[in-house]
């Protein structure tokens, strides 16, 4: 405790230094925008306590950075915010602030050594979407091919590390009580970091590519390695539509049940044969196609699983005896032990509470032939929240699920939008 | 016989880049307090008596440059055809930027000038007459941008400082500039960009 940062006026200067510099942090990006942009005028609401909820729904809205994922964390934990709010929470996007064309120009050619016309037989001045951390450009390369092209914001890793280090001296009583464990900030910011490097990102889209080639009704994008480094990420352009595009088009039933048979999959037999996941959940992630197929555009979000984790999951889902069996309780303990945690008693009844009140409704363990879990009923949804605010509060949450628990509450989530009918435990046998 | 006078013109030219560019590098790899007029002479492969009729003294070179930075800035602006119809916060950025990258093969030797132009009787100082020609020079760069960015009667009352406090601002963003070691100074581009969308939504939201 001899750091300068804990005297009364390191802390005062540390504290200086971080308001001085409004480069430095991400979170004040955000709430940058919220103050300078449109968003304003989203607070003209009527109703005072529809204006506390949509103003409190708004600022951890504009918090998109890594202040939401925390949030998000504590809102479980605390119980804050209303449960739809945080549903919907998993599913937006970190996004930095948008880049005009000459810093668009300046960060390409100081990545890349180029300028965007030197690379490219074409290139979009104007961006078409927002990314993680940046935004995405159209482009033509030379040899015509038609791909897209995302560019980071300039010093977002520094913002992100100042932002966490905020974080941990705000949390210290959080910490302190265990709520907070210091490894799930750890998990968290590593994580968050590991996004602002594109050469990561595309390794992360190689490996999935190969490692997804069964899936015949996913699509990866191709990497031109040739085009990208840490700040810039050239990718084949993918075909689809986003969510709320494709619901527009009133797509029938029938497809939105493939389509939600699809994602279901798709999340399953990542996690119990690839033992890695697309773990950033924003619907901007995803593009749906009229042949049920699903396009992934962002990876800078992939989660490894170590083998225990992806054992444990495969033995726990769809266990076939009682949850209140002495094997069963053997099986969480044996898990959390090798984690290098405890069980505790009241994260133990937490962990059997979740397997009872949820898994064993959405994932039958015996189900009868072509039984279908019906996902447009928000019964399920609420469930979910509810057991996990249950396993926060009893700090039985490993940190190793954080990342999966939250790509678990985007898919139910998506599912909940498409409205989806799915055959839960026909698809998970496949794998488990 | 003598040569044309165009000929000789570009004679001229050409080595008042010969000594600013021998002198520059002198600045850079040896400092400027230690640079000599005679060794600025020596590596441009000229007289020291030469150099006296281009410049005074290694101050005025480098005042010299100082001016090529600012004009170079102003051009590389106003002939952008991408930039013609860009946001007021967008042409400051490339002004900004343009000047920065000018200086950046010579960072070791604009940090000790920056000291040098502070102290009130350096004639690289912010206070001496040519660096105040220049100033207005660049401050009357600005006023055009801001005139033709932003509506009449619709900015703040205030505005009519800005060209001013720009000035100003150009400074700091030098000092960030030179203090930064991030990697490829990305932190001095977001600076820039995040400082530039601030100062000129104040400008614009002063009145409403």
């Amino acid at each position: 405790m001899s750091s300068q940062k804990n005297t009364t006026t390191g802390r005062a200067l540390s504290m200086a230094s971080m308001g001085a510099d409004i480069a430095g942090s991400y979170v004040g990006y955000l709430l940058q925008r919220v103050f300078l942009g449109e968003a304003k005028s989203k607070i003209k609401l009527k109703s005072t306590h529809v204006r506390a909820a949509r103003r409190m729904a708004d600022e951890m809205q504009a918090l998109r950075g890594p202040a939401m994922k925390l949030g998000q964390m504590l809102s479980l934990q605390t119980g804050v915010l209303p449960d739809e709010i945080l549903a919907e929470l998993a599913t937006l996007q970190m996004e930095a602030p948008g880049m005009h064309p000459s810093l668009v120009r300046v960060q390409i050619k100081g990545s890349l050594g180029r300028e965007p016309e030197e690379i490219f037989k074409q290139f979009t001045a104007e961006p078409f979407a927002a990314a993680s951390l940046g935004q995405v450009h159209h482009a033509i390369t030379r040899e015509g091919q038609r791909v897209a092209v995302k560019i980071q914001y300039p010093g977002i890793r520094r913002a992100i590390e100042n932002d966490f280090s905020l974080f941990r001296t705000f949390s210290k009583p959080a910490q302190a009580s265990g709520h907070i464990p210091k490894s799930a900030i750890n998990e968290i910011e590593e994580q968050i970091v590991a996004e602002t490097d594109y050469l990561r990102e595309a390794d992360n889209i190689e490996f999935l590519t190969d490692r997804l080639a069964p899936l015949s009704f996913v699509k990866v994008p191709r990497v031109f390695r040739e085009y990208s480094s840490d700040k810039v990420l050239t990718m084949s352009l993918m075909t689809g539509r986003h969510l709320e595009d494709f619901l527009a088009q009133r797509p029938s039933q029938k497809l939105r049940d493939q389509l939600g048979a699809h994602l279901f999959e798709l999340f399953h037999f990542q996690v119990y044969k690839v033992e890695a996941l697309h773990a950033d959940p924003h619907w901007g992630n995803y593009l749906f196609n009229d042949d049920a197929g699903i396009s992934l555009v962002d990876f800078g979000c992939v989660k490894y699983l170590s083998p225990e984790a992806a054992d444990y999951l495969r033995r726990v889902c769809l266990y076939p005896g009682s949850t209140s069996s002495a094997d069963f309780r053997e099986l969480l303990e044996a898990y959390y032990e090798q984690a290098g945690e405890k069980l505790l008693p009241g994260a133990r009844r937490a962990l059997i509470g979740f397997a009872e009140n949820f898994y064993r409704k959405v994932y039958p363990p015996k189900p009868v032939k072509d039984q279908l879990f019906d996902f447009g009923d928000a019964v399920f949804l609420r469930d979910f929240l509810q057991e996990s605010k249950n396993l926060f509060r009893t700090k039985g949450v490993i940190t190793e699920f954080i990342f999966m628990g939250r790509a678990e509450m985007g898919l139910y989530q998506t599912l909940h939008r498409l409205k989806a009918r799915v055959p839960t435990s026909q698809i998970v046998k496949k794998y488990v | 016989m003598k040569p044309p006078a165009g000929r000789r013109a570009q004679n001229k030219a050409a080595i008042r880049k010969r000594i600013v560019t021998a002198a520059l590098s002198l600045f850079q790899t040896k400092g400027f307090d230690a640079t000599t007029t005679k060794a600025i002479a020596r590596k441009a492969g000229i007289a020291e008596g030469t150099v006296f009729n281009y410049f005074r003294t290694k101050e005025d070179i480098a005042l010299h440059f100082f001016e090529q930075e600012v004009d170079q800035a102003i051009v590389s602006v106003r002939e952008n055809p991408r930039l013609r119809k860009a946001p007021l916060e967008e042409k400051l950025f490339a002004l900004v930027h343009s000047q920065l990258e000018f200086l950046a093969p010579y960072e070791r030797f604009i940090g000790a000038a920056f000291i040098h132009a502070l102290k009130p009787a350096s004639p690289l100082g912010i206070f001496s007459h040519r660096a105040q020609e220049l100033r207005h020079r660049y401050v009357g760069f600005v006023q055009e941008l801001l005139d033709e960015s932003l509506p009449k009667n619709q900015y703040s009352p205030l505005s009519f400082l800005a060209p001013e406090v720009f000035w100003i601002y150009y400074l700091g963003a030098l000092l960030y500039w030179l203090h930064d070691s991030s990697p490829g100074k990305q932190n001095t581009l977001a600076f820039l960009d995040r400082s530039l969308a601030i100062g000129v939504s104040v400008l614009k939201q002063g009145k409403r």
